[in-house]
């Protein structure tokens, strides 16, 4: 641990009954402070089991949990990590009679059943495509799967800010001017949200949404629900409460009274997570609870230099409130540009820099190179690049679609093969697709030769590798042969074994056969990751619908297939950060990179010209400034409140990122983009600003 | 700064400091030059602040790119200019307004944009659905058979429909009427209005078909950046601040949306006609206003802001010879004062076109009035082709001995797609292999040709012939150099050293491609090249027998093809565009292949069980141009004729706007194709099927009108938009012979045939000219 400052020491040594408020922006050594104080508390005595972690996203848990898994760590009952979305849906759990009825659930003596994303976008589909067909939302241009989530974020919204689901529509409604055809829309998102919220009830479906004011509204103003949590938790660490909702701050609140100690820490540049409904303003309220309010200004993380790029850019994105900046720009030494022509040859030299980093003894965990979107393509050619010079290297792209993942295709096939009743015959080209990704040193060429020769999809049948021709066997190696007759083994055997669910089938396939030395996923991390998150997908998919007796077992699994590959479920997959398990450069979207919440030494920002970095993203039926809390019903959102906010929040994430990294910022420069066009968005104008006024 | 010598017209214009400027210019006057000069002038002069930029609009990408090399070109150090000026398509900058703020207009962040052929195939699936459940027979001439009946309606009636249809929805579009709006009117319309139903329920179901797959069209950029721009004045007013100056190429051919776009922009009221309103700057030539298929431009909006604006002419052109130009002046005359019907004498207007003054670096040829001929001869169509290959050949043949660099630029320009390719085979036919122009230009096709290439091999990699093919593809860069050498006219003539080198270069590249395809063409078990075990390596085995030079490349192109292999999990949008990351390197191609990734995607997302072979075969649909693919403008004419020397192109008279040769043929022009509104001409429009003659798109576009008007007395009259039509026709069609008369520098030869029924006649604007000039 690197030495602490006095104000951080007084925060871990402060007395076990005081209430503390820490701000200061990142890297200025909150969370150290943080993590270090759960150290002390434990160390002082303090059950693991009554010291309460909280995060608004688990993500951000990272650094606690580390130490809390660390040898050093003393016993003495697990600390609980937990986001209050979390604790809402233990206490639905645990405390289901009593919230049941008064939430008025239609059948308050059947267990509840908790919806994940992916399975609450398939009940939204069943409820709403019937009224898309009878002229729903038809002035909208937008496809299906995120008109079903723009629905499912009002009502989580809803319930993270605190106003009635109800209400939706109305303030949207408020806020907009314009073509009136438009407004039809915000009634239509009301009515799927209604009917989607009366579904729930009626067949004892929570989704996270309802979770949450089941907590908020029913259970915690119980003294019993209030008494078992009170009693349970006697401290509370809150990190990066300004990236949690109102509702959160508003239950903590109430309950930070209750604790013997407490930590709250805020990061005043934070607020990414505004899109899902998280409030600086609530967050920052909080402090008037605490005996103490600490805060934390240096930053250990940037240099001087970067600091000066961090207030220069600041200053150049909103010159009107940063007046006092005069002169910070006189050493952007930490920038460094690389210019081109083509993408492609940005890419190769992004490569070649990396490489050169990696030379000077920058490790690659220290390295991450990142852009506003990550396009797949983006992503291929990049880390293609990477691998060419033997760099390794991880992304992180939360809202990925499974669907669109080449692993997750290739375990779907694997699936249709291992079960023939469910009568899915997956084309030639996807099941050499599938023996290419499962088999280790498998090429395109010799996937494609042994598939035609095996592989029947009428019948679904793979053949032995022995019935093949010698001299075709030995153009396509005996050392794949051996692979391939281990896989299809694994298949007959299976098929002939009575059929498991598709989550137990990913799991077994996974750690007998493709996790094994010699096939696809025994040293690809990525793919392993994919794979994870398709096991978990498939799983809570299952947990949600055998309740409600949707089908059988079989059924079940073929049923996800379907779904997943028409895009109902657009499962998408959130892996915790883990620093630890590898050294590799991170290729990441720069949002995302903030969430992990940890500092590098070099930066790479790619595509400083697209827009992304500055236009949030455009739903048209929902709006995360309009249904905050402190939006005033008779404000009308103007052109002035998008460029202010968007400002704002471009302004956010540059320092946010500058003051996660240690060194330099390597800009990424094409003069025509991806799509061969010419980009030139504020970001690349307040770097122009700033170089202008260095050259002065 | 580069020299720029600007005529006397052009100092006139470049003495301009603000407000609104209308300029008609006419056809080789150097329109891209002047405005190029303003904007240079513009930000020389610092008239900017911070964040603001001088707006070009023009019509095609390819002028895009042309306005940014000459503006570029007007200053020393690039950088000066950086940022400090925007040169956009109309689409292309609708696109930026919507891109903005699209969930404004009801847009999700990753909307996407059809082109149009894939809007074609939707409106077609529309088209066909109507035609399913609807009869259009009330139409239909009673008098027509049964036979004939069937017929009409298997093979006659979808294409009428079609086109029918997509005026109406382009129409509504323009009007900014959606579906659900024109809908309410038609409800509350007294009068009945068959077409306009028609057309609404078409039109709903096509944008419900769009909505699905979230995107939008062409038309519907325009309509929501308009219906943005009204909607949002803070919006606007931070457009306005952004854009202080707006010159706008190729004005006759905006719609009125657009000008409404662009009037909103320049500070006006979204009325193009008044004078108030900021700094706007008109140029075009409302006489070459030209149109191949339905639009909703109109010439007569760009005289109406000349007449009421301050404005300039610019006559002056060293394009062609003073015959030439002396012909296209009689044109004006004759129309604008003696048209047999003066309901079309407006359909040309001056200026004159005049010779550029001496001393000017872009000297008219030499006068030679021997040189042009209209050519009395009654041809049959056969006939014609005939005469007009021959006369290629023997011109072709007579330069046979004749420096590529010193041959002349020819063009064939027919009326119709049709003829032009009919010209093509008769060419053929001769032993002569034209250059085609009839469709999308041979670089979109190329472009589109070389991927189709790769994923053919990526859908069979054990193929050596396929693998032949991509590595073709990969060098396609040194095959671009081969086919251009010896054809460019800028050869350094005192720089023969420099010269004959890169000569040398070229060949040796020539042959190291020719050798390694070959080899590649001959391999026998490809994985032992591109995926080779330790031991058994193909290269290994051939490193005896090729030069080393060879081996070299194959180890480079192994490379790149073990990454293509990889890729060929990726969906298939990522795929093509790491592909084109691979093998293009130019703007345009990149751009291009961004577009096909789009539609594959597209077609990939509709039909969940292609897999690469039908998209490879998709993409060759494209690639082989049997349907018209574009890019994001609304044309896509990237095309230079000097780069086709001693060729001869064959084209339509539309596509060969802004384009210019040595000698010029135009072919058909009777008065079938070119109309003038006689008893005796007959109107392509008009189908015979239908009854009383009705021009039904016509009458679909007029009951739109009526369906829109609140007056009491503009009620839909039948038949009275049929008339109108005519006379909107051969006004169009005088044009159109005004742009053909103005591609030619020094050799015009025009043409006409007795038609299919053999009863046409020479058109009266050919047999007039025909008279003059046997005056003279």
């Amino acid at each position: 641990m690197p030495d602490l400052t006095p104000a951080q020491r007084q925060i871990i040594d402060s007395p076990l009954d005081s209430r503390l408020f820490v701000c200061g922006p990142a890297g200025s050594g909150k969370t150290t402070a943080g993590v270090a104080r759960l150290t002390h508390l434990l160390a002082q005595g303090v059950p693991g089991d009554s010291i309460l972690m909280l995060t608004p996203q688990r993500s951000l848990q990272e650094p606690y949990v580390e130490v809390m898994h660390s040898p050093q760590t003393l016993a003495g009952g697990d600390v609980t990590p937990a986001t209050l979305g979390g604790i809402a849906r233990r206490m639905c759990d645990l405390f289901w009679p009593l919230a049941a009825e008064q939430a008025g659930f239609a059948q308050p003596d059947q267990p509840p059943i908790f919806l994940t994303l992916e399975t609450a976008q398939y009940y939204m589909a069943h409820i709403v495509r019937p009224l898309l067909d009878s002229g729903y939302f038809e002035s909208i241009t937008i496809d299906r799967n995120r008109l079903y989530s723009q629905i499912i974020d009002n009502l989580n919204k809803s319930a993270m800010i605190g106003f009635p689901h109800t209400n939706i529509s109305s303030r949207l409604d408020s806020a907009y001017f314009g073509d009136p055809a438009q407004r039809r829309v915000y009634a239509d998102a009301q009515d799927c949200a209604n009917r989607f919220r009366q579904y729930c009830l009626n067949h004892n479906l929570l989704d996270f949404s309802l979770q949450l004011e089941v907590f908020a509204n029913v259970l915690w103003p119980q003294e019993i629900v209030r008494n078992y949590l009170t009693q349970t938790y006697r401290h509370l660490i809150y990190d990066n409460t300004e990236e949690d909702g109102p509702r959160s701050h508003d239950i903590v609140r109430e309950w930070l009274p209750e604790f013997d100690s407490a930590l709250l820490i805020y990061d005043e540049g934070g607020g990414y997570r505004r899109f899902l409904g998280a409030d600086v303003n609530t967050a920052w309220a909080l402090r008037e609870l605490c005996d103490e309010q600490i805060s934390l200004a240096d930053s250990f993380v940037m240099s001087d230099s970067i600091a000066n790029l961090s207030g220069g850019l600041t200053a150049a994105i909103l010159p009107s409130q940063t007046s006092n900046v005069e002169g910070q720009t006189s050493n952007v030494d930490s920038l460094a540009i690389i210019q081109s022509h083509y993408y492609p040859e940005l890419l190769d030299a992004v490569a070649d820099e990396v490489q050169q980093l990696l030379a000077s003894g920058i490790p690659a965990s220290e390295i991450v190179v990142l852009a506003p979107y990550l396009s797949d393509a983006l992503r291929f050619s990049l880390t293609h690049r990477l691998e060419a010079k033997q760099i390794p290297w991880r992304s992180h792209r939360p809202s990925r679609s499974l669907n669109d993942e080449p692993s997750s295709h290739a375990l779907l096939t694997l699936a249709a093969l291992a079960h023939p009743q469910w009568n899915i015959r997956p084309p030639k080209f996807d099941a050499a697709y599938m023996l290419m990704q499962s088999i280790q040193g498998l090429d395109l060429i010799r996937a494609q030769l042994l598939t035609e020769i095996v592989y029947r999809p009428r019948e679904l049948t793979l053949a032995p590798f022995e019935d093949i021709k010698t001299d075709v066997q030995e153009r396509i190696t005996y050392f794949i042969g051996e692979q391939y007759t281990t896989l299809r083994n694994w298949i007959e055997e299976y098929r002939n074994s009575e059929i498991l669910p598709l989550d137990h089938f990913f799991r077994k396939i996974f750690g007998e056969v493709l996790s094994q030395p010699g096939f696809g996923y025994h040293d690809n991390l990525d793919s392993v990751r994919v794979a994870a998150s398709l096991v978990e997908s498939v799983k809570k998919f299952r947990l949600a619908l055998d309740l409600t007796g949707f089908g059988n077992l079989s059924g079940l699994g073929k049923e996800y297939i379907q779904l997943l590959e028409d895009g109902v479920i657009a499962a998408s997959y959130v892996e915790a950060w883990n620093p630890q398990d590898d050294d590799a450069v991170l290729v990441a979207p720069a949002y995302s990179f903030l969430m992990m919440n940890r500092p590098v030494t070099i930066q790479f920002w790619l595509d400083p010209g697209s827009s992304g970095w500055f236009q949030r993203l455009a739903q048209p039926l929902t709006h995360p400034y309009v249904l905050s809390r402190d939006w005033r019903s008779d404000q009308v959102w103007g052109d002035a409140d998008e460029v202010r906010t968007s400002k704002e929040g471009m302004a956010r994430l540059v320092s946010g990122l500058l003051h996660r990294c240690r060194e330099r910022v390597y800009l990424g420069l094409a003069e025509l983009s991806e799509t061969g066009f010419e980009q030139r968005g504020e970001l690349l104008r307040a770097f122009q600003k700033v170089i202008q006024k260095t050259n002065q | 700064m580069n020299t720029f010598s600007p005529r006397p017209s052009q100092q006139n214009i470049l003495r301009y400091t603000g407000g609104r400027l209308g300029i008609a210019a006419v056809p080789g006057a150097g329109k891209t030059h002047i405005l190029s000069a303003l904007a240079a002038q513009i930000i020389h002069d610092n008239q900017l602040q911070d964040g603001q930029e001088v707006l070009i609009v023009t019509l095609v990408n390819s002028a895009v790119d042309n306005f940014e090399a000459r503006i570029k070109r007007l200053f020393d150090n690039p950088l000066q200019a950086l940022y400090k000026y925007r040169v956009r398509t109309l689409h292309g900058l609708a696109h930026d307004i919507v891109r903005e703020k699209p969930s404004r207009v009801g847009l999700e962040e990753r909307f996407s944009i059809i082109d149009e052929r894939e809007a074609g195939f939707i409106r077609r699936e529309s088209v066909n659905a109507w035609l399913a459940s609807h009869s259009l027979d009330d139409y239909l001439d009673p008098a027509l058979d049964h036979s004939k009946l069937d017929w009409v309606k298997r093979q006659q009636l979808p294409d009428l429909l079609d086109s029918l249809a997509n005026a109406f929805i382009r129409s509504s579009k323009d009007r900014l009427l959606t579906p659900e709006s024109l809908r309410a009117k038609l409800d509350s319309s007294f009068a009945p209005l068959p077409l306009a139903e028609l057309g609404c329920s078409i039109y709903a179901d096509y944008q419900r078909a769009l909505a699905y797959r979230g995107a939008v069209d062409f038309d519907d950029l325009i309509r929501l950046a308009l219906t943005l721009l009204e909607s949002d004045e803070e919006f606007l007013d931070r457009l306005r601040f952004r854009y202080p100056f707006i010159l706008e190429d190729e004005a006759q051919d905006s719609s009125l949306s657009q000008q409404r776009i662009l009037s909103l922009l320049s500070s006006g009221r979204g009325d193009p006609a008044p004078t108030d309103g900021g700094n706007w700057i008109r140029v075009g030539d409302p006489n070459q206003a030209i149109f191949e298929t339905f639009t909703t431009a109109d010439p007569e909006l760009l005289r109406e802001f000349i007449r009421n604006n301050n404005h300039a002419d610019m006559p002056e052109s060293g394009r062609s010879q003073p015959s030439i130009l002396a012909s296209a002046n009689h044109l004006i005359d004759w129309v604008m004062n003696s048209h047999p019907d003066p309901n079309v004498r407006t359909a040309l207007s001056v200026p004159h076109i005049v010779p550029v003054p001496e001393g000017d670096p872009q000297q008219n040829p030499p006068d030679n009035p021997e040189s042009i001929r209209f050519v009395s001869r009654k041809f049959t169509p056969e006939e014609e082709l005939e005469s007009v290959a021959k006369s290629v050949k023997s011109y072709l043949d007579s330069f046979a001995e004749t420096p590529i660099g010193e041959q002349p630029t020819i063009a064939v320009l027919a009326p119709r797609n049709q003829r032009g390719v009919d010209v093509v085979t008769a060419l053929r036919q001769k032993g002569i292999e034209p250059i085609e122009l009839i469709s999308s230009t041979s670089e979109t096709r190329a472009a589109a040709g070389s991927l189709s290439h790769l994923l053919a091999y990526l859908a069979d990699p054990q193929s050596a012939r396929k693998l032949s093919k991509a590595y073709e593809v990969w060098r396609r860069d040194w095959r671009v150099n081969m086919s251009l050498r010896g054809q460019s006219p800028r050869q350094p003539p005192n720089d023969g050293e420099i010269a004959s080198q890169s000569a040398l270069a070229m060949t040796l590249q020539s042959e190291l491609l020719a050798t390694t395809s070959n080899v590649l063409r001959r391999l026998v078990y490809v994985e032992k090249f591109i995926a080779p075990s330790q031991a058994d390596d193909w290269l290994s085995t051939i490193g005896e027998s090729e030069p080393q030079q060879v081996i070299e490349e194959l180890i480079a192109f192994r490379k790149i093809v073990q990454a293509w292999l990889k890729a060929v999990i990726l969906p298939i949008d990522q795929l093509m565009l790491t592909l084109a990351q691979d093998v293009f390197t130019a703007a345009s191609d990149l751009a291009l292949a961004h577009k096909l990734a789009l539609v594959l995607r597209g077609a990939a997302d509709d039909h969940a069980d292609w897999r690469l072979p039908e998209l490879t075969s998709e993409l060759a649909v494209i690639a082989k141009n049997e349907r018209r693919f574009i890019g994001f403008s609304s044309d896509d004419s990237g095309f230079d004729p000097e780069r086709h020397r001693g060729k001869v192109v064959v084209t339509t008279m539309h596509k060969a706007k802004g384009l210019e040769w040595d000698r010029v043929y135009m072919m058909s022009v009777n008065n079938y194709d070119f109309p003038s509104n006689m008893p005796s001409d007959r109107f392509i429009s008009e189908k015979w099927f239908v009854r009383s003659g009705l021009n039904l798109e016509a009458e679909a576009l007029a009951q739109l009108t009526a369906l829109e008007s609140t007056g009491e007395y503009d009620g839909y009259e039948e038949g009275a938009a049929t008339m109108q039509s005519r006379l909107g026709y051969v006004k169009e069609r005088l044009r159109l012979f005004y742009v053909g008369i103005t591609r030619a520098k020094k050799d015009l030869i025009v043409t006409w045939n007795s038609g299919r029924q053999g009863d046409a006649t020479p058109s009266l604007a050919m047999s007039e000219l025909m008279g003059w000039w046997e005056g003279k």
